[in-house]
């Protein structure tokens, strides 16, 4: 939480919080805050999630305490503990999770006290104020308060079983369908998968994923601490992967999984082998068209550390695509972006890209612009194209600003439609390629 | 003028502030019953006095507020908060392009920032960080002004925006406008548009200086140029946009003012400093929203004396004849008024015709803010279709007449922001064949299984003439094919509890607690 930030690609801590209860079946959000955050909020993840929807209780459907400037003078626990009751009479769930904003924190209520009264009918509680920090914050607290609430304590455990964390519903615009593929391609290693978030999941389920036999957080910025209090409390140990995205990197991931879980290796290789068969079975389709008008572009990613570097590598490594210039926009702290920029290591194309944390899209502009020679009116000029902006719908304006194909992939996309869609894995991957070859061929 | 606003004083500029609605003009905010008893209850002032036990998320005023300043050329906005506040900003950068190309305006990237404010911030403050804001808006941007939408959390802990912008005055060439529209401090969000017409009213609409002419004329002379301002002044009429009006509606609204001889103009949304410096050449100020703008209008009569037009919206045969008359009135044009509105109706109801065969006996409910939705109502009932209830954000005196004059004294009226519970309580009873909406209501009453139309939108024309037109098209589409609701409502689970869906609405409201 450092200096301000232009045009953030970020909701606050409740945001976070809100979008997650909305990717859990059947939960219902009950905010004790001034009125307008909760529908607010929640606008910002189905308006700029491609389209996600507001799930079982969102938008202006989610309970609200109202509070005013009396409450913030007298405090507003009483009529938190009214609005609980009342929700509990007018709303059907599964789980009842109250939350709260910024207002109530700073005048002391104390919210997940009054949410212990009323455990015993389904209501917890998170602390989840604004100011405490983004979305990936609100993520981390209700997940943590699942694990230390809900999810029931379990001696035996499955150890082909594994938890999904670090996937932030919303915020991973392609979660649904990303979860699915991760659940399909794990199964094919004989792997269960608990998503949280994907097909057929719900509170019932949820309960006992204490069982599990390990966590695989796919992010460093979301989970680490749910994976964290899932090993304090439940004892699973956890690994950090990647959204694994096209042959190489899903490969890599399903080998990593079958170390972690001592998987026959032959099996898991029989797998890889027969999907990448698959996979390229279908990418030979564009192989000419590819070819003869030369789809082969200078690359520039913009996005959160979840996608910068999955994509980067599998549009390099695997797609064959000049990886020109990489932004991570949501990484603060000089050693993590110092470990960061580690990962692209495994970038094997001759150009490698240049990896850069700018948090303002303006700034990114300067820095892309400075990164390449700048035309002084030379006969013959080496230009920086064809290009191809892949990132977040902000970054349209850079894409424009370059001359550059353009494919909105990271929150926020606003610009298209996203229903079960995913990027993860073999098949997600070539959806993706469908995306980005399609931009390039829609005048034909 | 307007009987509404004569009683209320506006001289609020002087202040950082402006008072909240719930104390400028009072407001009932939770109601349900018939049309009459709401009548009575708002005189006694009992309608005013009621709370929800349950209650859902409504609006905030720093959304609404925002919504008209943001739209301003050349702005940079600053929202001095934590994240969430105005996050929905990464999903509208689409929709300000569209608007400004719909509007034939010069194409602009939405810049906004946030302060990002902290844990820290909030023991410390966090004036440094809107500071470099600030600066750093300057600096990339060059924007005319820097506007900064005060939130909750400073407005806790006291952060005083006013005299950082006091401070920076002379270090920036952007004009400062702070926007103090904290969500805690108003349950009646319309407040947001005081907080920002007062930001606008203080610091943007700053008239160009007139000299007097280097050479002396001997007194009696004429100056053609002046002469020409003078009479180009008492023709123009500024019509004042709201968030909710298309350029459909803006180019029809003005097709009509100007058919009766007038210079009409639209502002102050999307409108260029430069337009907002001219403000005050107007012969007449026409509200086309009492909801969004009659704290501006008040304060430019106090500031320019330019009288102004708070009366109904002219959505609807009707109420567009109304609205079109009024206007006329002022200007002594009541005959030329007269003839365009028998021409344009009659062209109107031979094209409605057909579709009134079709709608005719259809029921409807109708769901938003009071105005629109009290006239939007009564077009639909003209149209021979049956008018099952309203649902209005807020009620206050601005539609005390439009109440008066509903016929059926017993017509369903349920007051309330947002709250789709009761919403959707009401019309599992009614059962409605159409529903026409706000944003956000449509989707929840979609899953009940009812059809559904918007009752606004940037690419709709719903006012005017043609804009009846559009709407009575756009309902008699809709009842063409509702499977999508159906299907919806069969496979898709809504939240609500039978024990709620069975209940009585009243059982929800309560007297509120004091203050």
């Amino acid at each position: 939480m450092s200096d301000f930030i232009e045009r953030a690609k970020f909701s606050c801590a409740l945001g976070g919080a809100l979008t997650t209860i909305e990717g859990i079946p059947r939960a219902v959000p009950i905010v004790h805050a001034a009125g307008g955050c909760a529908s607010a909020l929640s606008g910002t993840y189905n308006l700029a999630a491609g389209y996600r929807g507001i799930g079982y209780c969102g938008g202006n459907m989610i309970p609200t305490t109202n509070i005013a400037e009396n409450n913030v003078v007298f405090g507003g626990e009483d009529r938190l503990a009214e609005q609980i009751e009342s929700t509990l009479k007018a709303l059907d769930a599964d789980l009842y999770i109250v939350v709260s904003g910024c207002q109530v924190e700073i005048i002391g209520d104390d919210t997940v006290a009054v949410a212990n009264r009323y455990r015993n009918r389904g209501v917890i509680g998170a602390s989840t104020p604004g100011f405490s920090g983004n979305t990936y914050r609100g993520y981390d607290a209700i997940m943590t308060t699942l694990i230390d609430n809900i999810i029931e304590q379990s001696d035996e455990k499955e150890p082909a079983t594994v938890n999904i964390l670090g996937v932030v519903p919303g915020h991973d615009v392609f979660f649904r369908g990303n979860l699915d593929e991760l659940r399909t391609l794990l199964a094919s290693i004989g792997v269960k998968t608990n998503t949280f978030f994907g097909s057929g999941e719900s509170v019932a389920a949820i309960r006992k994923y204490g069982s599990a036999g390990l966590n695989i957080v796919f992010s460093t910025q979301a989970g680490i601490d749910s994976a964290k209090a899932f090993e304090r409390r439940h004892g699973i140990p956890y690994i950090q992967s990647e959204i694994p995205i096209g042959p190489g990197a899903t490969s890599a991931f399903l080998r990593q999984v079958a170390d972690a879980l001592h998987l026959d290796r032959a099996r898991v290789e029989d797998v890889i082998a027969r999907e990448t068969r698959t996979y390229y079975s279908f990418l030979e389709r564009i192989v000419d068209i590819y070819a003869d008008l030369d789809f082969q572009r200078w690359l520039i990613v913009s996005a959160d550390s979840y996608y910068a570097h999955p994509l980067t590598r599998f549009l390099a490594n695997d797609l064959g695509w000049l990886p020109f210039v990489t932004n991570v926009h949501d990484i603060d702290d000089e050693y993590d972006q110092a470990r960061y920029d580690d990962l692209f290591k495994d970038i094997d194309s001759v150009r490698k890209p240049i990896v850069m944390f700018e948090r303002n899209p303006s700034e990114l502009v300067e820095s892309v612009r400075r990164a390449w020679s700048d035309n002084h009116n030379e006969k013959y000029y080496n230009a920086l194209t064809p290009a191809y902006v892949v990132g977040s719908v902000i970054e349209r304006g850079l894409a424009e600003t370059l001359n550059a194909g353009f494919l909105s992939v990271a929150f926020p996309v606003s610009n298209r439609v996203i229903l079960n869609k995913r990027i993860a894995g073999f098949n997600g991957a070539l959806t993706l390629v469908e995306d980005l070859i399609t931009n390039l061929v829609s005048a034909r | 003028m307007s009987k509404y606003s004569d009683e209320l004083s506006y001289g609020f500029t002087s202040t950082l502030a402006p008072p909240v609605r719930e104390t400028r003009i009072g407001v009932c905010s939770a109601f349900c019953g018939s049309c009459s008893q709401l009548r009575g209850d708002v005189k006694s002032g009992c309608a005013q006095m009621q709370r929800r036990k349950f209650d859902q998320s409504g609006g905030c005023q720093l959304g609404l507020a925002c919504g008209i300043v943001s739209s301003l050329t050349n702005v940079v906005m600053i929202t001095h908060s934590p994240l969430g506040c105005n996050s929905r900003y990464v999903a509208m950068g689409g929709m300000r392009r569209t608007m400004r190309a719909s509007k034939g305006k010069k194409d602009e990237e939405f810049i906004w920032l946030h302060t990002n404010m902290g844990e820290l911030d909030v023991v410390q403050g966090g004036i440094d960080k809107l500071r470099r804001a600030v600066l750093y808006a300057e600096k990339q941007y060059h924007p005319e002004a820097i506007i900064i939408a005060n939130g909750c959390v400073p407005g806790i802990i006291g952060d005083d925006i006013d005299s950082l912008c006091s401070e920076l005055e002379d270090q920036v060439s952007a004009k400062l406008v702070p926007i103090h529209c904290e969500g805690f401090k108003s349950r009646y969000v319309a407040s947001g548009y005081d907080s920002a017409y007062h930001g606008v009213l203080r610091f943007l609409i700053d008239p160009y200086e007139r000299y007097d002419k280097a050479l002396n004329r001997a007194s009696g002379s004429r100056d053609e140029g002046e002469e020409r301002d003078r009479f180009k002044q008492s023709r123009t009429v500024n019509l004042f946009n709201v968030g909710s009006n298309s350029n459909g509606d803006e180019v029809e609204l003005c097709r009509l003012v100007h058919a009766l001889g007038l210079n009409p103009r639209f502002l102050p949304l999307h409108a260029s400093l430069d337009d907002l410096k001219h403000i005050g050449e107007a012969a007449l100020n026409v509200s086309v929203c009492a909801t969004h703008d009659d704290y501006l209008l008040g304060h430019l009569k106090e500031r320019f004396g330019t009288p102004y037009i708070i009366d109904t919206l002219p959505i609807g045969v009707k109420n567009t004849g109304i609205w079109l008359r009024k206007i006329a009135e002022y200007f002594h044009l009541e005959d030329e008024a007269e003839r365009l509105i028998a021409i344009e109706t009659a062209q109107l109801e031979e094209a409605l015709a057909p579709i009134k065969e079709r709608l005719k006996g259809k029921s409807i409910f109708v769901g938003g803010g009071e105005t629109r939705i009290l006239t939007t109502a009564e077009f639909f009932h003209s149209l021979g279709m049956k008018l099952l209830g309203v649902k209005a954000h807020n009620v206050d005196r601005f539609v005390e007449d439009i109440l008066e004059n509903v016929t059926d004294g017993e017509l369903l009226i349920e007051v309330a922001a947002g709250m789709p519970a009761e919403e959707l309580n009401i019309l599992s009873k009614l059962k409605p064949d159409l529903y026409c909406g706000h944003v956000g209501a449509n989707g929840w009453v979609t899953r009940l299984g009812i059809p559904t139309i918007p009752l606004f939108g940037q690419a709709f024309n719903f006012m005017g003439y043609s804009g009846a037109f559009e709407l009575a098209r756009k309902a008699d589409k809709s009842l063409q094919n509702t499977n999508f609701a159906r299907n919806i409502s069969r496979n898709v689970e809504l939240p609500l509890s039978e024990a709620w869906l069975a209940s009585d609405v009243n059982d929800n409201i309560k007297e509120r607690e004091s203050a």
